[in-house]
C-alpha cells in the first residue's frame, strides 16, 4: 500500500499515477478487513475503487491531462515540500510511537448489523445529512461540468 | 501488528499525500493526493476503533461517513478542475497565475 | 490726597485713551505730491501713517513698503556720502528718505514754505491732563517732602489666588516724591516741547498718544508698592519705548533700533524677573514693606542671588555694559523721545529699582561690589566713546550712559542718597541738553552731524544759552547742579575708601567736560561748516521748543544750591533719611580701613569741612573740570588741528587705532552680531537639521520601512495553489511540531 501510494505521487505518467492509487485503495480495503471491519472494507471497494477511481479517470480522458508526458511534473517547490512531508509524518509517527497506548490485542472487530444499527439510529442525522450532501454534490457538479447548450444559443 | 503500526503506516501515507499535493504540477494528481490523505485519515480511525472500542462503533461510522463526504467532494473537485483545465488548456497549476498579486 | 494720589497715573492714562480713540480725527495733515524736497539734506522721515483725513489714498498704498532704501542705499544717497570715513557715523547720521517716500512736508517741525499748514488739535487734552497732572505731582511732592507724609493708597486687589495677593496699590514716599518731581516735570515739558519738535509730521496724533502711555508706564513703575507693579510699569515703559523709538517705523534704522532695544531690554528683563519669583519663592510676599522687612531672615548666598537677579534687570534698561548697546541707537527715534525716555525717566527706573531695593542691596555686599565695578567701569567706557561721537545727539546718549554709571557707582557704594541727588540733577540738565539738540537739528535742516555745523551762536541765541547752562551742569562747573551731585558721589567714594573708583571718576569728570564742551564748540562756535543753502535757512526755533529749554535752566542751575549745600549734608539727605535708613545703619558699602570707617568707629559724626578735606575734595573736581573746558576750547576752538596731532603722537603709533576703536563703539556691537545673531543663525539652521532630516527622517523613514515590507510581503500571494498548499502543510507541520514539544 505504501508503495502504491509513492507510486501515485512520483510516476510521470497520469494515468499510472491513477492505476496505483487503485492499487493503493485495494491494499488499504484488505486492512481494514484484517482491522475487522468488513463493513468498511466494502464500502471502500465500492465507493473507491468503484467509484472514484472511475470518476478520475473519467476525467482525465475528459481533460486529456495525460496524453502529453509533462516535461516536469515536479515544482520548484519539491525540496521543500520534501522537508515538509517528512516533518509531517516525522512528527506524527513521533508521537505515535511515544505514546503509551496501553492496551492489549485486537479487540472486537466491528460486525455489520452493528454498524447497520449505528446508522440508522444514532447516526440518523448525519445519514440524512450526508444524503442531502450528496444530492448537493451532483447537482453542482453537473452544472460545472456542462458543456455550453447549442440549443440555449440558438435561442 | 499493535496499533502503532497501523497508525505509523496511516501517517506515511499522509505523508506522502501531503508531498503529492505539494510537489504535483497536474492538478488532477493534487485531487488524487487529497484523497490519499483522506484514506489515511480513514485507516487511522478504523484502527482506533479497533483497538480503543468506542460506543456504537463511531470510528467505523465516523469512516464511512467520510468517505461519503470523500466522494462528494471529488465530484464537486473534480467538476471544477475539469472546467478549469478547459478553459485555461492546461492542466499545469503553476499556469493558474491570474490571482497573483 | 488719596484721590490726588490716585489721579496721577490715571490722568495720562486718559490722555491715552483720547488721543488714541479721538486724535486721529481731529488733526488735519494735508498730503503734498511727491518729489516736493527742496532741503539737501532731510531729516527724520516724515510718518505716512494714515493720520487725518487728509488723507486720499483709497486703499493702503503700500508700495512704500516695497521699495524701503536698504542701509546701503540710505548711506550712498546721505549727503555723507564721501565724507563719512568711519562706520559709527555713517550709520549715525540722520538717514535721508528718499523723495518718493517723503511726502513733501520735509523733516519734522518743517512745512514746506507755500504748502498748507496743517492743522493740530490732538495735542491739547494729553498736554493739558499731563500738565494737570504735573500740578498734582507738585503737591504731593510738597506734601511728602516737606510735610513728611508718606501715602500709601489701594486701588484694587488685583490678583487674589490663594496665597497669592497682588494688590494695585501705590506708596509714596520721598523716593517717590523725588522721582515724581523728575518724571512729572520733564515729562510735561517734552510734551509743550513736541508740539513744535513734531509740526508737519503725520503721526502727530499717534505720538501725543504714546507719550501718554509712556507717562502712564513710568508713574505706575514709580508710585508701585510692591514689586509685581514694578515690574509691570517696568515692561510697559519697555514697550512704550519700542513705540517711540519706532515711532518713524518706515524707517529700517528706526525699526531696528526700536527692536534691539526691546530685545536687549528684555534680556534684562529676564534676570528682573527671575529675580522677582526668587524673591516670591523663598518670602510668600512681593510687597516692598514686607519683603523688606523679613529680608534679613534669607541666607547671604539666596539675597546675593537675588540682588544680582533685580541688578540684571536694571543693567538692561539702565543701558550699562553689557547692554547698553540700546541706547545709541535709540536716538533714531525723535529728541523729545530721547529728552524723555533716556535722559529723565526710563533709564532712570534701574536706578530707582536699586535705591528702592536697597536693604536687599545692603545684605549683600557682594552684590553691591558687582553694582559698583560695573558702574565704573561702564563710566569710563561710555565716556571714552563720547570723545569721538560725530553725531551731536550720540554724544548725549553716551553721556547719559556714564551719567547712569556714575548713579550706578554710587549706589553700589552705599552712598544711596548721593546716586538719587544725582538722578534727580541729571534728569533736569540731560532733558534740557536733549531739547537743546533738538533745536539745534531743526534750525540746522535736520542736520545731526557736528562738523557740519558751526557758529550757530549767532542765529539760535536762546538755545545757545540754554544749552551752555546745561553743559556746564553735566560738566560739574561749580554752582550748577551736577557739581554738587557729582562731586558728592566722588566724595563718597574717596571717603568710603573706594580709592580706585574714586580716580576712575575722576577721569571721567575730565572726559565729560571735554566731550560736553567740544560739542558746544564744535556746533555753537567757529564757522559754518555746512551746506550754503541751509545756513540761509538756520533760525532759533518756535517758542513751544524753546520755553521748555529756559524752564529747565532753572533747575539746572540752583538746584544743586538748594539741595546740595552744605555738601553730603543737604536737605536732601534729611528728606530721603527714612528710605535709606536701614542700610546707612548697616553701614553698607564702607570699606573698613576707610575714613568712614574711622568715624564710625570712634562715634564721631562726620561732618563736612570746607577747609579740610572735604573742601579739598571739591577743589579737585572743580579744577578737573575746569581743565576739559579748557582742552575742549583749546583743541576746538583755537588749534583746531590739534586733536589730529595728538592722536599721531600716542606713541607705539596706537593713535589711529584707537581712534578708530572708539569710534566704532569698541566694536561691541559687532562682537554681539558675530555671537548671537550669527550664532543665533548657526544654531538654528542646526536645529532646523536635526528637524528635518533626523526627525522627518524617522517619520517618513516610518513610511517608507511600512512600504517596503509591504512590498516584499507580496511576493508571498503567488496566486498558485500549490504555494498555498505548501503553506498549509508547513503550518501545520509547526503546530504539530509547537504541540510536541509544549506537551512533552
Amino acid at each position: 500500500m505504501v508503495g502504491g501510494g509513492l507510486a501515485v505521487v512520483t510516476l510521470r505518467n497520469i494515468i499510472h499515477s491513477a492505476v496505483a492509487m487503485m492499487i493503493c485503495f485495494g491494499s488499504l480495503a484488505g486492512m481494514y478487513a484484517l482491522l475487522g471491519a468488513p463493513i468498511v472494507a466494502a464500502a471502500q471497494v465500492l465507493i473507491y475503487l468503484g467509484a472514484i477511481s472511475v470518476l478520475i479517470l473519467f476525467a482525465i480522458m475528459l481533460t486529456q491531462a495525460g496524453d502529453a508526458n509533462l516535461p516536469a511534473p515536479f515544482h520548484r517547490q519539491l525540496p521543500i515540500a520534501i522537508v515538509v512531508a517528512l516533518a509531517i509524518t516525522g512528527l506524527v509517527g513521533w508521537a505515535v510511537v511515544q505514546t503509551d497506548w496501553g492496551l492489549a490485542a485486537e479487540a472486537a472487530g466491528a460486525a455489520v448489523d452493528e454498524i447497520a444499527t449505528a446508522i440508522f439510529t444514532d447516526y440518523a442525522l448525519p445519514f440524512e445529512i450526508i444524503s442531502l450532501l450528496l444530492l448537493v454534490a451532483i447537482i453542482g457538479a453537473i452544472y460545472l461540468a456542462r458543456r455550453p447548450e447549442e440549443d440555449e444559443r440558438a435561442n | 501488528m499493535g496499533i502503532q503500526g497501523y497508525l505509523l503506516v496511516s501517517s506515511i501515507l499522509f505523508g506522502i499525500g501531503a508531498f503529492g499535493f505539494m510537489a504535483r504540477r497536474n492538478a488532477i494528481l493534487m485531487l488524487i493526493s487529497i484523497e490519499l490523505m483522506f484514506n489515511a485519515v480513514n485507516l487511522s480511525l478504523v484502527a482506533f476503533n479497533a483497538f480503543l472500542p468506542p460506543d456504537a462503533n463511531a470510528g467505523a461510522v465516523f469512516a464511512l461517513m467520510i468517505m461519503a463526504v470523500a466522494a462528494a467532494e471529488v465530484t464537486v473537485g473534480l467538476a471544477l478542475v475539469i472546467a478549469i483545465i478547459r478553459t485555461r488548456q492546461t492542466p499545469e497549476v503553476d499556469q493558474y497565475s491570474d490571482l497573483k498579486e | 490726597m488719596e484721590l490726588l494720589i490716585a489721579l496721577i497715573p490715571a490722568l495720562p492714562l486718559a490722555g491715552f485713551v483720547f488721543a488714541v480713540i479721538v486724535g486721529p480725527r481731529i488733526d488735519h495733515v494735508p498730503l503734498h505730491g511727491h518729489g516736493h524736497d527742496d532741503h539737501d539734506a532731510d531729516g527724520h522721515g516724515a510718518d505716512a501713517h494714515g493720520g487725518g483725513h487728509g488723507d486720499d489714498h483709497g486703499e493702503v498704498d503700500d508700495s512704500a513698503f516695497r521699495s524701503i532704501p536698504t542701509e546701503e542705499e540710505q548711506r550712498d544717497t546721505s549727503p555723507h556720502a564721501g565724507h563719512a570715513d568711519d562706520l559709527a557715523n555713517a550709520e549715525g547720521a540722520a538717514g535721508v528718505i528718499p523723495a518718493d517716500l517723503n511726502d513733501g512736508i520735509g523733516q519734522a517741525g518743517h512745512v514746506t514754505p507755500g504748502a498748507e499748514r496743517p492743522t493740530y488739535r490732538s495735542w491739547i487734552v494729553p498736554t493739558v491732563l499731563v500738565g494737570v497732572m504735573w500740578a498734582i505731582s507738585m503737591v504731593v511732592f510738597v506734601d511728602v517732602v516737606f510735610g513728611g507724609n508718606e501715602h500709601e493708597v489701594t486701588i484694587y486687589e488685583w490678583i487674589a489666588s490663594g496665597d497669592f495677593r497682588i494688590e494695585i496699590s501705590f506708596l509714596v514716599d520721598s523716593l517717590t516724591a523725588m522721582l515724581l518731581l523728575v518724571v512729572s516735570t520733564v515729562g510735561f515739558l517734552v510734551h509743550v516741547y513736541s508740539i513744535g519738535y513734531m509740526d508737519g509730521d503725520r503721526g502727530f496724533w499717534r505720538f501725543f498718544a504714546y507719550l501718554n502711555l509712556f507717562m502712564f508706564s513710568m508713574l505706575l513703575l514709580i508710585l508701585g508698592d510692591n514689586f509685581l507693579m514694578l515690574y509691570v510699569g517696568w515692561e510697559a515703559v519697555g514697550l512704550c519705548s519700542y513705540a517711540l523709538i519706532g515711532f518713524w517705523y518706515k524707517k529700517p534704522s528706526a525699526a531696528g533700533a526700536a527692536k534691539k532695544a526691546f530685545v536687549v531690554n528684555r534680556v534684562g528683563d529676564f534676570g528682573f524677573g527671575l529675580g522677582i519669583m526668587l524673591i516670591w519663592v523663598n518670602l510668600g510676599t512681593l510687597s516692598f514693606r514686607e519683603v523688606f522687612d523679613q529680608i534679613g531672615t534669607l541666607d547671604e548666598g539666596t539675597i546675593t542671588v537675588i540682588a544680582l537677579l533685580l541688578f540684571a534687570g536694571a543693567v538692561g534698561k539702565s543701558a550699562q555694559f553689557p547692554l547698553h548697546v540700546w541706547l545709541p541707537d535709540a536716538m533714531e527715534g525723535p529728541t523729545p523721545v530721547s529728552a524723555l525716555i533716556h535722559a529723565a525717566t526710563m533709564v532712570n527706573a534701574g536706578v530707582y529699582m536699586v535705591a528702592r531695593a536697597n536693604p536687599i542691596f545692603a545684605e549683600a555686599p557682594t552684590a553691591m561690589w558687582v553694582v559698583a565695578i560695573i558702574g565704573t567701569f561702564t563710566a569710563i567706557f561710555a565716556a571714552a566713546i563720547a570723545l569721538t561721537q560725530n553725531d551731536i545727539k550720540k554724544v548725549l546718549a553716551y553721556s547719559t550712559v556714564s551719567q547712569l554709571a556714575y548713579m550706578f557707582m554710587a549706589l553700589g557704594i552705599g552712598a544711596w542718597v548721593a546716586a538719587i541727588f544725582h538722578l534727580v540733577s541729571h534728569g533736569f540738565f540731560k532733558g534740557l541738553l536733549f531739547m537743546g539738540s533738538g533745536s539745534v537739528i531743526h534750525g540746522a535742516g535736520g542736520e545731526q552731524d557736528m562738523r557740519f555745523m558751526g557758529n550757530l551762536r549767532e542765529r539760535m541765541t536762546w538755545t545757545y544759552r540754554t544749552m551752555v547752562v546745561g553743559s556746564l551742569a553735566l560738566a560739574g562747573i561749580p554752582i550748577f547742579a551736577g557739581f554738587f551731585s557729582k562731586d558728592e558721589i566722588l566724595a563718597e567714594a574717596f571717603s568710603r575708601g573706594y580709592l580706585v573708583f574714586y580716580a576712575v571718576g575722576i577721569v571721567v569728570a575730565f572726559m565729560t567736560a571735554f566731550y560736553t564742551f567740544r560739542m558746544i564748540f564744535m556746533t555753537f562756535w567757529g564757522e559754518w561748516r555746512g551746506p550754503k543753502a541751509v545756513w540761509d535757512h538756520v533760525h532759533e526755533s518756535a517758542m513751544t521748543m524753546v520755553a521748555p529749554l529756559m524752564i529747565l535752566a532753572v533747575p539746572t542751575t540752583l538746584l544743586g544750591l538748594f539741595l546740595g549745600i552744605p555738601p553730603e549734608e543737604g536737605v536732601i539727605h534729611t528728606w530721603l533719611e527714612e528710605v535709606f535708613h536701614g542700610a546707612e545703619e548697616a553701614h553698607a558699602g564702607v570699606l573698613p580701613g576707610s575714613i568712614l570707617d574711622g568715624y564710625h568707629a570712634s562715634g564721631e559724626e562726620h561732618h563736612f569741612e570746607l577747609f579740610g578735606l572735604g573742601g579739598l575734595l571739591l577743589l579737585v573736581g572743580a579744577a578737573v573740570a575746569i581743565s576739559g573746558v579748557w582742552l575742549a576750547h583749546r583743541w576746538y576752538v583755537r588749534q583746531t588741528d590739534a586733536p589730529g596731532r595728538f592722536v599721531e603722537r600716542i606713541p607705539l603709533g596706537l593713535g589711529p587705532g584707537m581712534y578708530r576703536a572708539s569710534v566704532n563703539k569698541y566694536y561691541v556691537d559687532d562682537i554681539y552680531q558675530l555671537v548671537w545673531a550669527r550664532g543665533g543663525v548657526l544654531v538654528s539652521n542646526a536645529l532646523w537639521w536635526f528637524d528635518a532630516k533626523i526627525i522627518d527622517g524617522t517619520v517618513n523613514g516610518a513610511g517608507w520601512l511600512a512600504s517596503r515590507i509591504g512590498g516584499g510581503l507580496r511576493k508571498i500571494q503567488t496566486g498558485r495553489v500549490e504555494n498555498y498548499g505548501l503553506g498549509i502543510a508547513a503550518g501545520l507541520a509547526i503546530v504539530v511540531l509547537v504541540y510536541a514539544t509544549v506537551v512533552r
